[in-house]
């Protein structure tokens, strides 16, 4: 299992090595430099600059570098020869915010935290509601119900998440008066953590769960349902029910478990999809997460902000993937004793 | 045959023990009779593996269904022009945020054929809304294959006729309602059609192009390369889509014409999907090579050229297919969500995301909720095309 | 629609024409008696504990008394919503806490200062009030004056290119004498007519920071160690960074900053939640001695700004005008019915809702060329439609014309309204063509002279579907001109940033903002003088470095107009200074250097049932008049219930 484990870390490391190069490429790409686009503001507002203090905040954050240096500088951050001076995406350092004129981790503020939160309750969703859907689907092939749900859950595939998210916005308004966008009653924005917060977050994280899961939700059912009637057509359910099992022990006992591993190995896949719907429903809603400050920082190319957000996200895909992968291990040997590695 | 079925069945469940009747087909027996083929299966043994698609293709009704949907759609915008009632632009102040319009067929009791009422205007100066009555004694037929907006069919022809128009010059046909600058919204979903369609086909051009290249480079040669575009795949796909197309988006240089930046929009589609296709390519080569068929075609001495263009391409050429009807539904909904965010196709060009993006307001969905259909042709299309790829995928497995 | 505007023009008449409705008056009676003055109910704890004097040594020995037409008790909060965590310096707009500050009919009326004295138009003595206290409890004083002067703007670090623009007269800086601690005079040469409207704008000059503060973080008065690990720890760049980043009044987003404004920022943005606490030492009083502000709080949610009207019908703001449109109008009137606020629509001040700016200092040299060609510039506005754009986007109810001084101005003539401004395709196309632009394409548009189709790409900041509606009605109308127009949205940072850099051809934007001036407010809007001119960025940019940056004028009429404000800032005669504003309107209209479309569009304001001292009918005005801020927010209060008020009012945590 250790041997496992090192193993996916080990891939793990170079895989966000090669993430973070792509983003840094892509935050690179606009041309001029965040400086060029900022210093036209900054004069507006009466704190010139002169040329002398460009260039000298040119240098301060390595932008006169060549581009290698510069990537390495934002991943790797500032070193004199072998003692370590300050920055780098490594130590946490998330670089600073040509807009906010100011280092991008005090802007942030709560916001990664609550896409953690959202993201783990969306997938606690996708679950919760796709298990039961789709065992029922199996068992029942081709009954009504199992035509319903497949239907409705390509209708969940195919309705873009941001509409639904603004209607169901507005009737949750008025039929619940859960107040308007963001993730808690306002009252409780910037509050220590109590029971009332709690629910006031419980109240309006619906909206956006069940926005962000439903894409997901459907594919979960989908590949469940085949995963689950494929185990059913074998050979040793076919015995089993010979044998005179009783149905639900013999549909609980083995299919149900083998069918169980997409649950976790689909992290992989929905962990991605989630986070991509999570910002375009951030950004509908106002949730204070990472997606809406994405797009603004992208639409202003304040690009060490927009590329924090970028590889934050990748970093979250790739330790849900890792994680996942674990899990699996755990639950199926023969995928640790590397038999069932390639899928 | 069906006797013997019938027979034995009784027996089976007969639990008495006593004598078996017996039972001797007094036909002559032909040990290779399975082996023939009456004509009509003979026409499946011999049909060509595109036949063979087909002919289990047709079986998957939905799947037709779907897929004369798309057809028809796909029809449909090459003569947007001709179907819709206005143009793209055309707008009449006078309608402005006009409600859909009822078709009535009869009027007062007696058949007049498809017409609409007149409408009554009025401005309501205490809400600030404009108010639209139908005059339900004045009947105003629908014309057919008429004269209306004048129009340059493909940028090359001039002309004028339509499916419908409008019933005169004062009354309006605005079947799915009008919107903010009184222009008729199905002309604008229609026109939409065009483009977000389009985007589909182009961005799964380039992706399948991508896939085709890496994945049969991958497929071919295996070993290193192999394992290099395995692990780039891989983290491709562990990078959340939507914000690598934003950000991809928002580098696409702002003095563009909004015709390049469709462009640049199709190929952004296209560029981060193709790893999908690529892997189908790459492990549809690789099992495809150890196939019995191809074994067998080798045996026999067929050249390379012949197995790969004769045996090796239909066969997986089909899964492709089926792959990439799959993918054009993602493309045509990351086009909505990239116009919907502001950073995608920009307006004078008009695909579905912008209509949707210009509903993207509470005003909308409180007073004018008409504004928000362009959501059901994203959801007929997407639908269509999951259903269609569904049905491709099963087909082209003629030996599952 | 007729009684409407009526409804409204007839209301604005009062509130402009009429005497004062609130009149500020200092009562020295009333500190002379040593009448009683009533301090908030949330200090009173505080008061008792001792961290806190009473109220009456919180207030200067003078306070100012304020008149309304309702007077109020303490308690409760507002909320308001905005769409960025930027937003906490809207408050300061609202506060308007000005050394003078103008009243609601557009005077200048001393407010943090005791009283001023004008001698000759340039010589300005200000007088403070005495005991007057920052929000820490430390002093108001001319060394806070001096402080800023000597040590802040003559520090070349602080202000590279100098005092701001306006201190400076014909090259001249300010002779600034402290006379003593509550006494400072500023003194020019020469009459500097803008000194005062700029104390008083919107985003006011400021000449004085909270020296005891701002002195941790100045190189000069800091312990060097001290300073510089502070910049470190903050990754600003520099000293002089950090400074600029801690001392930003206007901005107001150092919630250890002392200010004199009535609410003090608590929490340190950029956050979701922006609280706004009373500011205990604030120098305003009602009539029955009540410390002003009313209202405990003010709470400003940050929320995305499309979802603002949806959450203002939902009852989730309690005064609010930022951020809705008009075309939002309909729909919160339907949630007005639901009672919990009143919906009033107020005269709005621009020039011009939106107006298109050529950009005459364009990279693109045919474009360029054209641009500075005024009979182009008259060709585009002669081709706007703007009839059909009032009926199809604001019902008719706005005014047509150009981008200059509105009606209620005494300096507006109807003239300066319509020239150039009534829609005229053939004399547009006989400019056109004088100019020699009769090349045509296959499709009829007309061609540049190096053969490039005429297609111009109009930037806009993208906020409002109002803007691409009303480029999309020109487009259609400029077609039959032979131009084609696109239509570009960018994020407004970009979006400016590239009009200053000179790669936008043309721009649409809001017209000018203070479309009521008087012959006393500055000129600076119709003639170069600052950056922020979409029409001419470069030159304005030029005169408000002076010189350091930008490139200068090179067209006569925009010389002279530029001439013009230098007089008119030099000027210490009200005939002369009408009579240049004359000129300069003339100049302006018969020049058409940015493209009017419709104005008077009425802006929707929703304020709570239960809130009071707030006029139905109102201007909204930038500057002068910062929104609310003549309105004076100070005086707010909420009739409600004691319980309701009481639930409304702040924590005791927040005020940790």
């Amino acid at each position: 299992m250790l041997r496992y484990f090192l193993q996916r870390v080990l891939v793990m490391v170079p895989t966000l090595l090669i993430i973070s190069f792509l983003i840094f490429v892509i935050i690179q790409a606009p041309p001029g430099d965040f400086l060029e686009t900022t210093l036209a503001e900054l004069q507006a507002r009466g704190e010139s600059m002169d040329q002398n203090q460009i260039e000298s905040l040119r240098a301060l954050y390595g932008l006169d570098q060549p581009f290698h240096v510069q990537y390495l500088r934002w991943l790797f951050g500032q070193w004199d020869g072998l003692s370590y001076v300050k920055g780098g995406l490594i130590f946490g350092d998330l670089g600073y915010s040509f807009e906010y004129n100011q280092p991008v981790a005090d802007i942030v503020g709560d916001r990664l935290a609550l896409t953690v939160i959202v993201s783990i309750a969306s997938i606690l969703f996708v679950w919760i509601v796709s298990f039961p859907i789709a065992v029922y689907s199996a068992t029942h092939q081709y009954g009504l119900f199992d035509y319903i749900f497949t239907f409705v859950g390509y209708l969940g595939l195919a309705t873009p998440s941001f509409l639904i998210a603004l209607i169901l916005l507005y009737f949750a308004n008025i039929w619940f008066g859960t107040s308007i966008g963001g993730l808690m009653d306002p009252v409780y924005v910037g509050q220590p953590w109590s029971a009332a917060k709690f629910w006031s977050i419980m109240e309006h994280m619906w909206v956006p769960v069940l926005v962000i899961g439903l894409p997901g939700t459907a594919g979960m059912i989908r590949r469940l349902r085949a995963n689950l009637l494929d185990e059913l057509n074998k050979q040793y359910v076919t015995t089993g029910r010979a044998k005179g099992l009783p149905p639900l022990k013999l549909l609980v006992r083995y299919p149900l478990r083998i069918s169980l591993n997409p649950f976790i190995a689909d992290i992989g896949s929905l962990l991605p999809e989630l986070i991509s719907g999570s910002v375009i429903v951030s950004v509908v809603m106002s949730l204070p997460i990472t997606g809406p400050m994405l797009l603004t920082a992208l639409r202003s190319q304040d690009m060490y902000l927009a590329g924090s957000f970028l590889m934050f996200m990748a970093f979250l895909t790739v330790i849900g993937v890792f994680i996942s992968d674990i899990l699996l291990a755990l639950l199926d040997p023969r995928i640790r004793l590397g038999a069932g590695a390639e899928k | 045959m069906t006797d013997i079925g019938q027979q034995s069945g009784s027996n089976g469940n007969s639990r008495g023990g006593s004598l078996l009747p017996h039972f001797v087909n007094p036909r002559p027996f032909d040990p290779y009779d399975v082996e023939k083929v009456n004509p009509a299966l003979e026409k499946i043994y011999m049909a060509s593996q595109w036949r063979m698609m087909w002919l289990r293709f047709r079986r998957h009704r939905v799947a037709v269904f779907c897929g004369i949907v798309l057809l028809a759609m796909y029809a449909a915008i090459l003569c947007v022009e001709f179907l819709a009632p206005y143009n793209q632009h055309s707008r009449n102040v006078d309608y402005i945020y006009t409600p859909p319009q009822d078709v009535h067929f009869f009027h007062e009791g007696s058949f007049i054929g498809p017409f609409v009422y007149g409408l009554d205007y009025r401005l309501d100066m205490e809400n600030l809304e404009r108010v639209y009555t139908e005059r339900t004694d004045d009947p105003r037929p629908i014309r057919f294959f008429c004269a209306g907006d004048s129009y340059k069919f493909w940028n090359l022809i001039e002309g004028n006729l339509h499916l419908v128009c409008p019933p005169d010059s004062e009354t309006p046909l605005f079947l799915l309602g009008s919107d903010r600058l009184g222009r008729d919204m199905l002309s604008r979903i229609l026109y939409g059609m065009r483009i977000s369609l389009t985007i589909g086909l182009i961005g799964v051009a380039v992706s399948f192009a991508l896939g085709i290249v890496f994945g049969g480079l991958a497929g071919y040669y295996g070993g290193w390369i192999d394992d290099l575009l395995q692990r780039t795949i891989e983290v491709l796909r562990s990078i959340p889509h939507l914000p690598l197309w934003l950000a991809l988006a928002a580098i696409l240089p702002v003095d563009w014409s909004p015709m390049l930046v469709f462009f640049g929009i199709t190929i952004i589609l296209g560029l981060i999907d193709w790893t999908g296709l690529a892997r189908a390519v790459r492990s549809r080569l690789l099992s495809l090579r150890e196939e019995d068929f191809c074994v067998a075609a080798q045996l026999m001495g067929a050249k390379p050229g012949r197995i790969i263009f004769r045996h090796l391409m239909p066969s997986f050429m089909s899964h492709l297919i089926a792959s990439a009807t799959l993918a054009i539904p993602g493309m045509i909904l990351g086009e909505t969500a990239l116009s919907f965010l502001g950073l995608g196709i920009r307006p004078p060009i008009t695909s579905w995301g912008v209509l949707l993006n210009e509903a993207q307001n509470i005003n909308v969905v409180a007073l004018y909720p008409w504004l928000m259909l362009p959501i059901l042709p994203v959801i007929v299309v997407v639908l269509a095309f999951n259903f269609l790829g569904d049905g491709l995928r099963d087909a082209a497995d003629p030996y599952r | 629609m007729k009684h409407l505007r009526a409804r409204i023009s007839r209301v604005l008449g009062l509130v402009l024409a009429a005497p004062a409705v609130l009149a500020l008056a200092t009562l020295p009676a009333l500190a002379a008696e040593g009448a009683r003055f009533i301090g908030a109910p949330l200090f009173a704890e505080a008061e008792k504990a001792g961290d806190l004097p009473p109220v009456a040594e919180r207030l200067p020995e003078q306070p100012l008394v304020t008149d309304m037409p309702a007077i109020g008790r303490h308690g409760g909060e507002i909320r308001t919503l905005m769409a960025s965590p930027k937003d906490s310096r809207i408050l300061v707009a609202y506060s308007y806490a000005r050394l003078v500050g103008y009243d609601r009919n557009f005077e200048l009326k001393p407010d943090l200062l005791e009283s001023f004295e004008v001698a000759e138009g340039r010589i300005f003595t200000l007088h403070l009030r005495k005991g007057h206290r920052w929000s820490n409890g430390k002093p108001f004083t001319t060394e806070d004056f001096r402080f800023w002067w000597e040590d802040v703007a003559n520090n070349e670090e602080l202000f590279p290119v100098g005092p701001p623009a306006v201190l400076i007269v014909d090259g001249e800086k300010p002779q600034v004498e402290v006379i003593d601690e509550f006494t400072i005079r500023y003194s020019w040469s020469q009459p500097n007519t803008e000194f005062l409207p700029a104390l008083a704008g919107a985003t006011p000059l400021y000449i004085y920071q909270p020296a005891k503060y701002m002195k941790k973080f100045h190189a000069k008065y800091a312990d060097p160690a001290e300073l510089e690990a502070a910049v470190k720890d903050s990754g600003q760049p520099s000293w002089a960074a950090l400074y600029n980043r801690r001392g930003n009044q206007y901005r107001n987003d150092n919630p250890k900053l002392p200010t004199l404004d009535p609410w003090v920022l608590r929490i340190k943005p950029p956050a979701d939640r922006l609280v706004f606490v009373r500011n205990p030492y604030y120098h305003r009083v009602d009539r029955n001695g009540r410390q002003l502000p009313y209202l405990d709080q003010v709470v400003m949610d940050v929320a995305d700004s499309k979802l603002i009207p949806a959450k203002v019908a939902a009852g989730e703001s309690d005064l609010q005008a930022r951020y809705l449109r008009f075309d939002n109008y309909t729909f919160l009137k339907k949630a007005e019915k639901e009672g919990r606020f009143a919906l009033h629509l107020w005269e709005d001040s621009r020039g011009s809702n939106f107006a298109l700016f050529p950009n005459l200092n364009c990279n693109d040299e045919e474009w360029r060329k054209l641009n500075r060609d005024v009979r182009f510039r008259r060709a585009l506005s002669l081709g706007v439609n703007r009839h059909e754009i009032n009926q199809a986007i604001y019902y008719g109810l706005g005014k047509e014309g150009a981008n200059t001084v509105q009606e209620m101005s005494p300096l507006f003539r109807s003239q300066y309204r319509l020239s150039w401004s009534v829609f005229d395709l053939s004399t547009a196309n006989r400019l056109l063509d004088e100019i020699g632009l009769t090349e045509r394409d296959d499709e009829g548009y007309r061609r540049l002279p190096d053969g490039r189709r005429m297609t111009i790409i109009i930037e806009t900041a993208g906020e409002s579907t109002e803007e691409t509606d009303i480029l999309q009605l020109i487009k259609d109308s400029w077609r039959e001109l032979g131009i084609d127009i696109f239509t570009k949205p960018s994020q407004r940072e970009v979006f400016r940033d590239r009009i200053f850099t000179g790669e936008t051809i043309m721009s649409v934007s809001f017209g000018v903002d203070n479309g009521i001036p008087t012959p006393d407010m500055s000129p600076k809007e119709f003639a170069p003088s600052t950056q922020q001119q979409y029409m001419w960025p470069k030159w304005g940019q030029y005169i408000e470095t002076q010189g350091a940056s930008g490139t200068p004028i090179d067209l006569p009429e925009a010389q002279e107009l530029a001439d013009l404000l230098a007089q008119w800032r030099g000027s210490a005669d009200a005939d002369e200074r009408r009579e240049i504003w004359d000129r300069i309107l003339a100049i302006w209209s018969e020049q058409v250097y940015s493209i009017g479309t419709v104005t008077n569009i009425p802006q929707p304001v929703i304020v709570d049932k239960s809130i009071r001292n707030l006029p139905d009918q109102g201007m909204w005005a930038w500057d002068p008049g910062a929104h609310f801020g003549v309105y004076r927010i100070d005086c707010l209060w909420r009739e409600l219930a004691p319980e309701a008020l009481a639930s409304l009012s702040p924590v005791e945590d927040r005020l940790q």
